[in-house]
């Protein structure tokens, strides 16, 4: 097996992890030192500082909690170290998922005799920077050389596709309910390339709110009720929760389960007897509003997607809740689609993550330092393909090299045509594959007199099978500017690895030697185009300290942003005027949520939403009432998270925080459909001045393009979508300005604006000699100088405070 | 979408390359370019040569795998002058448009 690339994929899950390996022909699930196929995301330290993983420490979760974490899967990225009292000492949520993939590296080492140096990991699909940031250092810390990170319903997409027979073809969801999140991905394969169409999901919503459920159903016919936000009472509440989830377990396969514990329950000084009975009628009721939410969610994204009940293909269910047969039953019923069998739910991802690593060649095994023998060759093919007929580019190494080359398919019935190879040792051919087999191709070099020549590596392997492109990023990023607006840099879905550079203007002078001057270049991710809204992610910092000159208002910096396959972030500013490169991001932490601060968020929202609500109602807007109504009950449940922060729930709190964020951007949403009368007027108005200037100044291209955004505005208008509407416009203005900028007027009407707010300008020496320019420039019809001051005119204009409070403090414009 | 950067173009394909074929154009680019093939370093645009990258492949790719962004794609390189080796010469003066803006009411 050592001789052939093994694949490693990995579910580093909230509640279970798991890995897989891919042999090219075959995925296997590995079993840990139990034999099972999945490892509690457990980790216990006892009073040495001895690790405990897995089942082995999950035991433990009600004897000794204090010493044994879980769930800190969802703490990644927040820095916040989890104490272990026992041994006196703490781990920050990296180190305690390095331990559990420590423990599924050695179970591979154990089950297949191979140390393992890179692998795929699986992130939830809305993971922050922050938090993938975390992971990938997980990784590093549990020994591997090299990980990638790929989305979780993409993995599981994967796998369910793999085996999927035929074309698969039509449209197919993925409902993936895992411990802690929701993710639906709606797919379709087509010439065995699998395409992820859409995503939704809620980050809110998992397993562990079903044990909620319960616990709390228990909890209520206690004789002292024990409460979330009290932290003495939360002992009491693990070992029911514990209890719950045990009896649901029970109760996939029984009517009725039995709640009991050994020992009395400790509450408020008095000691209740745990001896309940629970029935599987009641569990059904309890979690079928949760169910029912993700259902939702499912059927938002169909609907988007043109999409009703009963339209899907296939429906593949992912996660250990999804094993409870209520779960599947009320999912199929209300998708009208027979759930797909053969899958395992718990394993499934940990799969794809194995699948995934061949088709980006990540071969888990340790480098291969023996020397080469023969003629070295570097190759580029793709690991796995969905094409019958792939290509193989080579370029020899060194001078002189061989002339020509064939590749011999292993089984002997396949020969490639004879390719030449160039004199710069650069060649190219194609190689026949068989459906669903991995093929192994010896490669043939000759001299020009027809020796053979013997090359290194003398064979390549490529796996003929479902593929996916380049993974897609998962939210759009972007820099926040000076006037609270987003500089979009890379479309959610634009595919990784990518880099895309902007020139931006300083807004403020950074003095040299000033420790007090920095220009802060905000990186936030998120699909608005309002800066605040957006989750700030990481900044690049221009320090006076660090500038060899001092750097002017108005200067240019030129910022590039990039992403490796794996979602890691770079990013560099250039300030050309000094010649100097500034390139330490500095990688913010998730933000904390101290439950005062969520206190004051929750308070400010409750009032922002009476306003709302109190407009509505008075302008009669029926659907704006409808998303109110959404935005309430997400309130209280995040209400109930921050009671449980107060009761020292650092997970409950970091939900809330987030909670939080989605229902203000949602507000915003709701506001922009409550002022629908005005974007209604807006919007005809942009149809019409965009028409007569397309129609005008156009190229053909630019009138067939504006029918199309034309009739989006259109049917925008008649679903009252505002925040579709807005992105039409935006659409229609950038078309019509396209159209417009090709006439000599337009840049002396941009003057004249811009002159005329001349008074406001920073530098107004400055702003008076550029309309000096600008006249000189209009009175000799020289448009491209008019269009060089009007940009300057325009750098030197001010930003509001506000607003720039609201683009995260940002230095550029 | 800039007309330079469509993603035909980038691609070199014909607007009614199959989606088959375009997964391999962009596979046998990339190998090109990471090898460093002197010939997949620029692609021909009715606006001259432009420098072929292997982001810029990878985002033509993944544009012609969604169909509606597939379809304006095609839109524009359909209607596009045919591509051409060097880059076009300055344009003639632009024509006068006086009383425009005031026509379109974008001025006071």
């Amino acid at each position: 097996m050592a001789d052939t690339p093994l694949y490693v994929g990995i579910d580093l899950g909230t509640t279970n992890s798991a890995a897989a390996v891919f042999d090219g022909e075959r995925v296997s699930v590995v079993r840990n030192a139990q034999g099972a196929t999945v490892t509690p995301s457990v980790v216990r330290l006892d009073k040495q500082a001895r690790v405990t993983v897995g089942t082995r420490a999950r035991r433990f979760l009600e004897q000794d909690p204090t010493n044994t974490a879980a769930e800190f899967k969802r703490l990644m990225g927040t820095g916040k170290p989890i104490e272990f009292p026992a041994a006196a000492t703490t781990r920050t949520p990296e180190q305690l998922s390095a331990e559990i993939l420590k423990a599924l590296r050695q179970d591979i080492a154990d089950q297949l005799g191979i140390a393992i140096e890179r692998a795929v990991i699986s992130v939830p699909a809305l993971f922050e920077l922050p938090q993938s940031a975390a992971t990938s250092e997980a990784a590093r810390l549990a020994g591997f050389a090299r990980v990638e990170l790929l989305q979780e319903p993409i993995a599981s997409a994967l796998a369910a596709g793999w085996r999927a027979e035929g074309d698969g073809a039509g449209s197919w969801l993925v409902f993936d309910l895992g411990g802690g999140t929701f993710d639906a991905s709606l797919l379709e394969t087509r010439d065995g390339l699998l395409r992820v169409v859409g995503h939704d999901g809620d980050n809110f919503l998992g397993g562990r709110d079903f044990d909620w459920a319960i616990t709390e159903h228990l909890a209520s016919q206690l004789a002292v009720v024990p409460r979330r936000n009290n932290p003495e009472h939360s002992g009491a509440l693990r070992a029911l929760r514990m209890a719950a989830e045990d009896a649901k377990i029970e109760l996939s396969r029984g009517e009725r389960a039995q709640v009991t514990l050994a020992q009395p329950l400790v509450i408020d000084g008095r000691e209740v007897e745990i001896d309940l009975e629970l029935d599987r009628a009641t569990v059904e009721r309890l979690c079928a509003p949760l169910v029912d939410r993700a259902v939702d969610v499912c059927v938002r994204l169909m609907t988007a997607h043109g999409l009703a009940a009963g339209q899907l293909g296939r429906l593949v269910l992912v996660g250990g809740p999804t094993v409870m047969p209520m779960v599947r039953a009320r999912v199929a019923a209300r998708l009208e689609t027979a759930i797909a069998e053969g899958h395992d739910p718990m394993t499934l991802v940990a799969q794809g993550a194995a699948l995934y690593a061949a088709t980006a060649a990540i071969d888990g095994r340790a480098a291969q330092l023996a020397a080469p023998a023969g003629r070295q060759v570097w190759l580029q093919y793709p690991a796995v393909s969905s094409d019958l007929t792939p290509h193989v580019v080579g370029k020899f190494v060194g001078a002189d090299p061989p002339a020509r080359i064939v590749l011999v398919r292993s089984d002997g019935a396949w020969t490639s045509a004879d390719a030449t190879v160039n004199p710069d040792g650069t060649w190219l051919t194609t190689v026949t594959l068989l459906p669903r087999r991995a093929c192994t191709f010896q490669l043939e070099a000759r001299s020009a007199s027809g020796e053979l020549v013997v090359v290194s590596p003398p064979a390549l392997t490529i796996v003929q099978g479902l593929t996916i492109g380049d993974p897609p990023l998962s939210r759009t990023l972007g820099v926040a500017l000076a006037n609270g607006h987003v500089q979009t840099y890379l479309e959610r879905g634009a595919p990784l690895p990518a880099r895309r550079t902007f020139t931006h203007h300083t807004v403020e002078t950074v003095a040299k030697g000033s420790s007090d001057s920095v220009l802060r270049i905000p990186i936030v991710q998120g699909e608005l185009s309002q800066a605040h809204l957006c989750r700030l992610v990481g900044t690049l910092d221009i320090g006076g300290d660090a500038v060899i000159d001092t750097v002017p208002t108005g200067s240019a910096v030129e910022v590039t942003i990039e992403l490796d396959r794996g979602g890691r972030l770079a990013a560099r500013a250039l300030v050309p005027a000094i010649g100097q490169v500034f390139e330490h991001v500095a990688h913010l932490l998730v933000p904390d949520a101290a439950p005062d601060a969520l206190d004051a968020s929750l308070r400010d929202l409750r009032r922002q939403l009476m306003e709302l609500r109190t407009d509505a109602f008075r302008h009669g807007l029926g659907h704006v009432i409808e998303k109110l109504d959404r935005i309430e009950s997400r309130l209280s449940e995040a209400e109930r998270d921050i009671d449980a922060a107060h009761g020292g729930d650092a997970d409950a709190a970091q939900r809330a925080r987030r909670a939080l964020l989605d229902v203000d951007a949602t507000m915003a949403e709701a506001d922009l459909a409550r002022k629908w009368p005005e974007l209604d007027q807006q919007a005809r108005h942009a149809a019409i001045s965009a028409s007569s200037t397309v129609g005008m100044y156009g190229t053909e291209a630019e009138r067939s393009l504006l029918q199309d955004v034309l009739a989006a505005i259109d049917k925008a208008r008649r679903d009252k979508d505002a925040a579709e509407l807005e992105r039409q416009m935006r659409l229609a203005h950038r078309l019509s300005n396209a159209a417009f900028n090709r006439t000599p007027e337009a840049w002396e009407w941009y003057f004249e604006d811009a002159a005329s707010e001349i008074s406001k300008c920073r530098d107004l020496p400055t702003a008076q000699r550029l309309v000096t320019e600008g006249k000189a420039a209009i009175a000799r019809s020289d448009n491209a100088e008019l269009r060089r001051v009007v940009k300057a005119l325009w750098q030197l204009l001010p930003e509001s405070s506000e607003a720039r409070k609201k683009g995260f403090d940002s230095g550029v414009r | 979408m800039k007309l330079a950067d469509n993603p035909f173009f980038v691609l070199g394909l014909a607007v009614d390359a199959s989606r088959i074929e375009v997964e391999r154009e962009a596979q046998k680019l990339l190998g090109m370019l990471e090898l460093g093939f002197g010939e997949a370093a620029s692609y021909a645009t009715p606006l001259g040569p432009r420098l072929r990258t292997a982001e810029a492949v990878r985002a033509a790719v993944a544009a012609l795998r969604d169909p509606y962004r597939r379809l304006v794609a095609e839109l524009w390189a359909r209607h596009a002058p045919p591509p051409r080796p060097e880059p076009p010469a300055p344009p003639a003066a632009p024509p006068s448009h006086d009383g425009l803006r005031r026509a379109l009411g974008w001025r006071p």
